[in-house]
């Protein structure tokens, strides 16, 4: 998937002027998830579990060769077929072997932001196979030809009317039907698509060496069904996803559900252990493939390869007040948000993602919601220091904190510019950086004295 | 407590737009028995720069405020988001600086400085039955860390802090990002201000959140007096 | 070389000179004072129903909930005096599903179905009746993992009824799993 980072201010500044419902309804919908985040940290020792965890992470990064290695074997010894792939030639290539072998014709899938980063869909369209989505959310948008907008509720950014409107045309619902009947509507249809589905796609939350074990982690159930149903199943796991030991999971699971929507577990974690046994229902082939695309790149970075312990739980992005306005199309790729803004310049390159790590205001918020410590402030300003070193910053930028410089540097210079802001009729509208200030905030007015000069009175008063 | 001695740093933003913070935070100080100096050549610490990625430029101007204050044994500033850079950022700018590295220690907020090293927690009656919106600025509450003090010194004053949904909401400034990506800044001005409560003063200890604020407001017709929590401090001392 | 041997070099490149990081042992969090009741609470919370049932009250109790219902699927590992009296259905088709759980927890109300009974018969009816004893609830997810000798081929952790707030933010239940979740704790 390309990333078209670079409209994000046009894209941005498009959506609130032309779409204000979809900063309502994002704005809703994050600040539930972060008072239900809130309250779900309250309840336990929530430091500890943190510096934990990202202990756990650490350790698994700083040794991620031997536990590719560890992961490999027991899924080797529990009859998965395993699968390495540096990006998305290699991932289509396991589909298409699939494909023609089993003539797969229809496929069910459970939401994966890695298989969007693969392109995952599209191929298997290209190549005559029925693809659903079957995350609730994910179903919504691909009925609409959408990219998802955020990475635990893709649809959020869709008011209920504009749902309505959707089933009303491609399903002749009731345009006042209730979420209700909308989601019977749906159900009908993807129950239908899972029982005849020959092939089943998911991503993975975890992937334990010590096991070989899958956990996955959902409230609808359509995971489960999406991997038990089909005869096979092909699960794409970043290189990333690795725990040591299965025990991990009585942190990570707890935790990743605390952070994404503030509940003790989600409603169903599968963990999977191969294809069917003998006799039992479940897939007869399961593969899994071990995705790179970046990772390694990332990985081998001194100073931002801690973002790769992101557990994909989009807390930071509901507490993102800038994420907050827009939802995640502006963005321009799957990983939008706080953690979109270090990890796409990580995994792709900072040309692609300029300028997502100046979409923030570096307030903070998204650091005290990770849940394994993720520094992304302190990853912004490193990734913006590193777009001016290489020349990425827009003209009128540079000359602008040149001229900054220079008036800051000279105590002389200041004092005149100060003058000058009083003194002169400043041309606030013919300025660009001044009209972006006034347009919305109308004109800049200074103290009628600035403070350097008032202190002298205030000696003298003083008797000094 | 009448030997103590401190450096104001006023920053660019108040010494050009809240003047009058300097000029409260000064008569509080000398008012608390502080000797209060202003080392002349002061101009910016350079957090904008710093903020958008120019560090060469932030460096220069980085060094220049450590040899300014060089002499100083506190530093005071009427602003959480500069107060943090010196303490916080300045040793990441100039690692292995020995005096960058020293001089974060001595730097403070104001009412970081009153309650912490001053133990003042009441300044007098002055706002007693003012209801105050404040708005905790990004900086001070994650960074350096100021969330009760402001608070405190307020409500032990007389003042009524009214809850605000979006209280800890960053605003949308976020310095340069205020006219690199304005339309998104004013969304979030937008939200902090549709929740704002009645209240009859919106005060925070930073200038360029409450430039931000206070110029949108006036766009879109609101009148609520906006003042730096210096000015109101220095109410609340002198009634 | 392929693409496993060029990753695999790649992460080895990448972590060459870095400073490894320390595992922290594994959590060994206090037990629990009363699983059985946090387990119905908690249960309760996430939107299942649950009760504490002796075993000699599970044939009346299987009795009533068989009045509602037309047929059932049946995990293949249920024993036979836990199975109500109704003609057995394929899950596709049964309003109502009944299974043994491997064990259950009770810090987050889930119970946890093995694929030795089969796999449609948690998901696809309606209803979903999960029988567990009582002495394997665990009080926390960390002592039910440790206890697990042998993982079956898919093990799941159902923790409530299905459910989405994906249209509108409006909660739905079964989509797509059981709306209805029931546990009977056998005492």
């Amino acid at each position: 998937m390309r990333a078209k980072a670079r409209f994000y201010p046009k894209e941005a500044a498009r959506l609130l002027q032309e779409r204000p419902g979809v900063r309502e309804a994002v704005t809703g919908a994050t600040l539930h998830f972060e008072r239900n985040r809130l309250r779900a940290y309250a309840e336990v020792p929530i430091e500890e579990w943190r510096e934990r965890a990202k202990a756990v992470k650490d350790h698994v990064l700083s040794h991620l060769d031997r536990y590719l290695e560890e992961a490999e074997r027991r899924l080797l010894e529990k009859g998965v077929r395993v699968h390495w792939a540096e990006g998305p030639e290699e991932a289509h290539q396991v589909l298409l072997e699939i494909v023609r072998r089993r003539g797969v014709r229809r496929a069910v899938k459970a939401k994966s932001m890695l298989t969007e980063e693969l392109g995952v869909n599209p191929f298997l369209e290209s190549l005559g196979v029925e693809v659903f989505e079957t995350d609730l959310g994910e179903y919504l948008i691909q009925l609409l030809g959408e990219p998802p907008s955020h990475i635990v509720g893709p649809a959020i950014h869709l008011s209920l009317e504009e749902i309505r409107r959707l089933f009303h045309e491609r399903f002749g619902t009731p345009l006042e039907a209730s979420p209700e009947a909308l989601a019977g509507v749906a159900r009908k249809v993807l129950r239908e698509a899972f029982l005849t589905a020959d092939l089943g796609i998911s991503g993975a939350n975890f992937l334990v060496a010590e096991t070989g074990t899958l956990a996955l982690m959902e409230n609808e159930g359509n995971i489960r069904l999406s991997t038990s149903l089909p005869r096979v199943h092909v699960a794409f796991v970043g290189l990333e996803k690795l725990l040591p030991r299965l025990s991990d999971l009585a942190l990570f699971l707890p935790l990743t559900a605390r952070a994404a929507t503030g509940q003790r577990l989600s409603t169903y974690v599968s963990l999977l252990g191969g294809p069917a046994k003998e006799g039992e229902e479940g897939p007869e082939e399961v593969h899994v493939v071990l995705v790179d695309h970046g990772r390694t790149a990332l990985l081998a970075d001194p100073e931002a390869w801690e973002t790769l312990r992101c557990l994909r739980c989009g807390a930071c992005l509901n507490a993102c007040p800038v994420y907050r306005q827009t939802g995640g199309h502006p963005y321009g790729y799957v990983y939008s948000g706080p953690i979109g803004a270090v990890l796409d310049p990580g995994l792709l390159s900072l040309e692609e993602a300029y300028p997502l790590p100046y979409a923030s205001t570096l307030c903070g918020a998204c650091y005290e919601a990770c849940p394994v410590k993720i520094p992304i402030p302190s990853l912004l300003l490193t990734w913006r220091h590193r777009a001016v070193a290489q020349g990425l910053s827009p003209t009128w930028e540079k000359a602008a904190l040149k001229a900054y410089r220079k008036v800051m540097e000279s105590p002389a210079l200041y004092r005149l510019f100060s003058k000058a802001l009083r003194g002169l009729p400043l041309p606030q509208d013919l300025l660009p950086l001044l009209r972006a200030w006034t347009e919305g905030r109308g004109s800049l007015r200074p103290s009628p004295r600035p403070f350097h000069e008032l202190w002298w009175e205030l000696e003298e008063k003083d008797g000094r | 407590m009448g030997e103590m001695r401190v450096a104001l740093f006023i920053t660019c933003l108040a010494d050009q737009f809240y003047a009058e913070a300097g000029v409260a935070a000064v008569r509080l100080l000398r008012a608390l028995g502080v000797e209060v100096d202003f080392p002349e050549g002061q101009t910016c610490c350079g957090q904008p720069a710093f903020n958008a990625g120019h560090w060469e430029e932030a460096r220069t101007l980085a060094r220049r405020t450590l040899r300014v204050f060089q002499e100083a044994e506190y530093v005071v500033l009427p602003s959480g988001s500069c107060a943090s850079m010196l303490r916080n950022h300045y040793p990441e700018l100039l690692p292995g600086s020995r005096e960058a590295l020293a001089f974060s220690e001595k730097v403070y907020e104001l009412s970081q400085f009153l309650v912490r090293v001053l133990g003042v927690e009441r300044l007098g009656e002055g706002l007693k039955g003012v209801r105050v919106a404040y708005h905790h600025g990004c900086h001070a509450l994650r960074e350096l860390g100021v969330r009760e003090e402001p608070l405190t010194l307020l409500t032990n004053a007389g003042a009524e802090i009214l809850p605000w949904e979006a209280a800890e909401e960053c605003c949308g400034f976020g310095g340069l990002f205020s006219v690199k990506l304005p339309e998104v800044s004013l969304a979030m001005a937008d939200r902090k201000l549709s929740t704002l409560p009645e209240a009859q003063v919106l005060t925070s200890t930073d200038a360029g959140c409450l430039l931000h604020l206070s110029g949108r407001m006036a766009k879109r017709g609101a009148n609520l007096r906006v003042a730096p929590l210096a000015t109101l401090l220095w109410e609340a001392y002198a009634g | 070389m392929d693409a496993r041997s060029r990753i695999l070099s790649r992460v080895k490149r990448a972590l060459k000179g870095r400073p490894k990081a320390e595992l922290p042992g594994p959590l060994h969090p206090a037990p629990l004072p009363d699983p059985l009741e946090l387990f119905l609470r908690r249960l309760e919370e996430n939107g299942g129903e649950g009760r504490l049932m002796r075993r000699e009250e599970v044939r009346s109790f299987l009795e009533a909930l068989a009045q509602g219902f037309s047929g059932a699927a049946l995990g293949r590992t249920l024993p036979l005096d836990l199975r109500p009296p109704l003609p057995e259905l394929p899950p596709e088709e049964a309003p109502l599903g009944v299974s043994y759980a491997l064990f259950a927890v009770a810090e987050t109300g889930s119970v946890a179905l093995a694929s030795e009974e089969g796999r449609k018969v948690h998901l696809l009816p309606p209803t979903h009746l999960v029988l567990v004893e009582a002495e394997r609830v665990y009080g926390t997810l960390a002592e039910a993992l440790a206890s697990l000798e042998d993982l079956p081929t898919a093990l799941g952790l159902h923790s409530g009824p299905s459910k989405s707030a994906d249209i509108g933010q409006v909660m739905v239940k079964g989509v797509h799993g059981p709306g209805r979740l029931l546990v009977a704790v056998l005492t």
